[in-house]
């Protein structure tokens, strides 16, 4: 048996409790964190919480040789821990398949993620994102400022009315996390004067949620990673409120984009 | 105030008046006696001593020059000569003859308008001069002949007037018969073949230092049958006195070789590839010393006080110190530091100089060997290293770990003077990998290292260099990223031999304007449908893009391209580079996100398609061949033969020519390394040879398996092959 286990958004407190439960109970225990990490622990700490070896691999041992993986799956229980849900954002769905392939049963145990987050922080609601798009650093997609798909995709959510959800990119093996700042200056390059909205450190007990005009958020300081960017469309009054009220956003960025 | 400085000051005096200005090289077969024929006619300048001309050669400064009795590196010199009362200023280039070094030949073609060709009356057209034409040919030089060692026709081989006469109209027509081909289809050159009529054709003996040319037989009124008596008498410094060498030459340059005002308007649209309707071609054209700065650097050299030395011809504008200027395909400028000429081996600082002459300057940090330098940004000129690929590897160690870092800077150096070295650094393991033309070419440039720079080293054996290539169409492969979320669908089919040569060429490349690209692939033989989809050239392989409206495409086909360059680099049998590929992308799907398609995703999907369709199109090892040619007495010429079959190689000809049997064939390089002993042996030193690198060959089905074993081993590859390479 194969499980997913998503280990939510934060530390070793984030996982479910059933999550807690089969990690615990696993013969063996596999993660990864080249796309994702918790801010708030260490593997070490992990491991310590909850009495079990992790064994963490690389991209390469994930993608191009999941023989060790499947083969502990095949002989006893193997659970497959990734920050979030195992299955948002980066997906190891081709994992789950090869899994099946070699007739090994699988199951997921869902995780918080930050595509939730995003909506829960901010108040804007799930049904009003778009296309969720992820910012790459510079250097990652051998061009220069926002990728055209970047671009496309928070053109067509706002023609639409709808919010863009941006994840920032993350550099793992470099220990390189793109923070809030650094992705409002990329964006304000493309759209100057913009509403955003900054959600960072979800899942910690004091994460910070600020909407602004890009500009504006390029010049502070949102502190340590985990961050995302919310680029929102139309504004429902509710949306409006929360925003004011839990992100101080200024009243007169909300007011003209309010239906 | 010394000779020299007068010279210094007449050129100085004659660099404003390009009406008045010859650039030229001198060029020839190895042995031909060139460096011996400048000697002269720097004596006949005043520039070096008249005894020691022929004995000193000047032009040849570097001690393993006169060492080894060969010219190795182009050596500039600039003189004064009178002619028909007016002083002409003569930039002259000597360049070097043996194979080897023919990078430097072609470099130094692009500095000059006129190409004195220089064959030995003995040996007739060889090889090298015929590669030295092509060379000046192509780029719009034009030649004239002179026939050297006349004194060997008449004092070794006594041969009568009727003998030496019907000798050397035989070399003349050769040498007509190679200008005629190579410019037949050259629509701006009209008629070059030489004549003694036209008196573009000299005769004499360099080493003695006589010469007559038409013009000068009416001018002194000696005639053959003087010369023949005077030679049999050997009253050769009489010989000389009466008719100097160098005043024929220096005659013949000024009078039949075009001044920078009447070349440029024609080497321009040959050799810049920019807006002919814009200002700076027209400057280009008119040898406009007040235009915009044009130089095309074609040598760089570095002098121990100085440090490195740019030199190149000035096509606009004037050279000053102090100037900023652009350096082709670096960013921001370099500032002059000074600017001067030639004078043999040593240059003369000057205040200026103005277009049409050749300059030498410092402080281009940035500039190699093939730059453009101008005050504006422009169009670089067209690359000048695309005749010689290297086929020879050596890697070269430090002896003392010291040494390390300033044996990386010599051999960066030492590829920014002579582009046709590629070196590769390592920095982990510090054995470093420099490639080159030859054996000598790569025993020369490390022996530089030892003494000039003073660094002890270890060097490997020469290693050849391989090729890879597909020999037939590919079914469509498909190539999955790590990810699974992206896949790659690719073909590969061998380019036509005629593309490849256009792309070898310099022809056909990505730096020229698409329609021009296209046509010129087109005229090669690539149908149009595919020469308008051409996304991509990495050495002489094409990347089609086939494709119809994907989305993101276009946003990834620079990782696609990143890892098609990967690919290519190292081919699936041995890792040695792909040539005359055609690739073509049929299709593609992406993952929606850009960071799913990221570096990490793209390049190992594209690399694996790539190699699976070559393995496909059952690429095969290619090696480098040389064509070889022995001049050997008859009764050597069997050894001789037996050399070149046991070589794996082929014996095309043989035949006979004066005394002397000459055997031409092709042999392998690799075969080729050691040879210069055998044949030595096995003639009792009475052959005379020559090689010229002539491209890559397929080699036979049944060596591959243990050439490609031998490669991978000594490179670490693990030595099974993929399973798909089943069809040796």
């Amino acid at each position: 048996m194969l499980t997913f286990v998503g280990l939510g958004l934060y530390d070793e407190r984030s996982i479910t409790v059933a999550g807690r439960e089969h990690l615990r109970a696993a013969d063996r225990a596999f993660a990864e964190f080249y796309t994702a990490k918790l801010v708030g622990t260490s593997i070490g700490d992990l491991e310590a919480h909850h009495g079990v070896d992790i064994e963490v691999r690389e991209r390469t041992g994930v993608e191009q040789d999941p023989g060790p993986i499947l083969d502990a799956a095949a002989d006893g229980d193997a659970v497959f821990l990734t920050a979030g849900d195992p299955m948002i954002s980066t997906t190891h769905v081709d994992l789950r398949l090869r899994a099946h392939d070699r007739g090994i049963d699988t199951r997921v145990v869902h995780g918080t993620t930050a595509q939730t987050a995003a909506s829960s922080l901010t108040g804007l609601q799930n049904y009003r994102f778009g296309k969720a798009t992820t910012l790459p650093f510079e250097r990652a997609h051998g061009g220069t400022g926002v990728p055209d798909s970047v671009v496309e995709t928070v053109t067509d959510n706002a023609d639409r009315g709808l919010h863009t959800l941006v994840y920032l990119d993350i550099k793992a093996a470099d220990d390189d996390y793109m923070t809030a700042d650094v992705a409002a200056d990329l964006l304000a390059a493309e759209y100057d004067q913009r509403l955003a909205v900054a959600v960072c450190q979800a899942g910690s007990s004091d994460p910070s949620v600020v909407a602004d005009d890009l500009p504006v958020l390029a010049d502070r300081d949102f502190g340590p990673p985990l961050h995302l960017l919310v680029l929102p469309g139309d504004l429902h009054l509710l949306e409006r409120d929360a925003l004011v009220e839990l992100a101080g956003a200024p009243e007169t960025l909300v007011a003209n984009r309010t239906i | 105030m010394g000779r020299r400085k007068k010279i210094v000051q007449e050129c100085e005096r004659l660099m404003d008046e390009p009406e008045n200005i010859r650039n030229i090289a001198i060029a020839a077969h190895v042995d031909h006696g060139k460096t011996t024929l400048t000697d002269n006619l720097l004596a006949g300048a005043g520039m070096i001593s008249d005894e020691t001309a022929g004995e000193q050669l000047a032009m040849d400064t570097e001690e393993d020059e006169q060492e080894r009795g060969i010219t190795i590196d182009a050596a500039n010199v600039s003189m004064t000569h009178e002619y028909e009362d007016t002083n002409h200023l003569i930039n002259l280039i000597d360049t070097p003859g043996h194979v080897d070094f023919g990078g430097d030949v072609t470099r130094a073609m692009r500095a000059v308008d006129g190409a004195l060709v220089v064959v030995d009356a003995v040996e007739g057209a060889m090889p090298q001069t015929e590669t030295v034409l092509r060379q000046a040919l192509r780029e719009g030089v034009k030649p004239a002949l002179f026939i050297n060692k006349v004194d060997r026709l008449i004092s070794e081989l006594e041969e009568g007037p009727k003998e030496m006469q019907e000798r050397l109209t035989a070399v003349i027509r050769d040498v007509n018969d190679l200008i005629r081909g190579m410019t037949e289809e050259m629509d701006d050159i009209d008629d070059w073949t030489v004549s003694v009529e036209d008196g573009t054709v000299g005769f004499g003996s360099a080493l003695y230092k006589w010469g007559v040319s038409m013009p000068s037989m009416q001018r002194t009124g000696m005639d053959f049958g003087d010369i023949i008596d005077l030679e049999q008498a050997d009253k050769r410094q009489e010989l000389h006195e009466r008719t100097p060498l160098a005043d024929v030459v220096l005659d013949m340059v000024c009078e039949h070789f075009p001044n920078p005002i009447d070349a440029q308007p024609m080497r321009i649209p040959r050799v810049w590839r920019g807006d002919d309707e814009s200002e700076l071609a027209e400057t280009m054209r008119l040898v406009d010393e007040d235009g915009e700065v044009v130089l095309m650097v074609t040598d760089i050299g570095v002098d121990p006080h100085a440090g490195e030395i740019a030199a190149g011809r000035v096509f606009s504008g004037t050279l000053e110190k102090g100037q900023e200027l652009y350096v082709s395909g670096t960013a921001g400028t370099n500032r002059i530091q000074s600017v001067g000429i030639y004078m043999g081996g040593e240059r003369e600082e000057v205040e200026e100089v103005p277009a049409g002459n050749i300059a030498a300057v410092t402080g281009l940090k940035d500039a190699i060997a093939g730059s453009t330098v101008s005050s504006v940004e422009m169009t670089p000129f067209e690359s000048i290293e695309h005749i010689s690929e290297p086929v020879i590897t050596k890697s070269v160690e430090a002896q003392r770990m010291d040494d390390l870092p300033k044996l990386i800077e010599t051999l960066q150096q030492v590829s920014k003077e002579d582009p046709t070295i590629q070196i590769e650094i390592n920095e982990d393991t510090g054995e470093h990998l420099i490639s080159g033309q030859g054996e000598l070419h790569l025993e020369v440039i490390t022996q530089r290292i030892e003494r000039n720079q003073g660094i002890p080293v270890h060097t490997g054996e020469p290693i050849v260099v391989f090729r890879e290539a597909p020999q037939q169409q590919s079914r469509e492969v498909e190539g999955i990223s790590p990810n699974r979320h992206n896949r790659f669908y690719i073909s590969i089919e061998p380019l036509p031999e005629d593309v490849v040569e256009t792309i070898k060429l310099g022809d056909a490349s990505m730096d020229m304007p698409e329609l021009e690209r296209r046509e010129a692939l087109m005229e090669a033989g690539l149908d149009k449908d595919t020469a308008q989809e051409v996304e991509h050239i990495h050495n002489t392989n094409i990347l089609i893009d086939d494709t119809k409206g994907i989305q993101h495409l276009n946003e990834t086909m620079e990782l696609v391209i990143e890892g098609l360059e990967e690919a290519l680099d190292d081919g699936p049998l041995a890792a040695e580079p792909v040539q005359g590929a055609l690739i073509r992308l049929h299709d593609a799907r992406l993952h929606e996100d850009a960071i799913h398609r990221g570096p990490a995703q793209v390049i190992p999907a594209v690399r694996e398609a790539v190699h699976n369709s070559l393995i496909d199109a059952e690429i095969r090892l290619l090696e480098p061949i040389q064509e070889v040619r022995i001049d050997v007495p008859n009764d050597h010429m069997g050894a001789a033969s037996g050399e070149i079959q046991g070589r794996r190689g082929r014996v095309d000809d043989m035949y006979q020519e004066g005394d002397l049997m000459v055997v031409e064939g092709v042999a392998p390089v690799e075969e080729m390394i050691g040879f210069s002993s055998d044949i030595r042996s096995a003639t009792e030193g009475r052959a005379s040879w020559n090689t010229e690198n002539a491209g890559f060959q397929v080699m036979a089905d049944n060596l591959q398996p243990d050439q490609i074993t031998e490669i991978r081993e000594r490179k670490g590859m693990k030595t099974e092959l993929p399973e798909a390479i089943n069809y040796f």
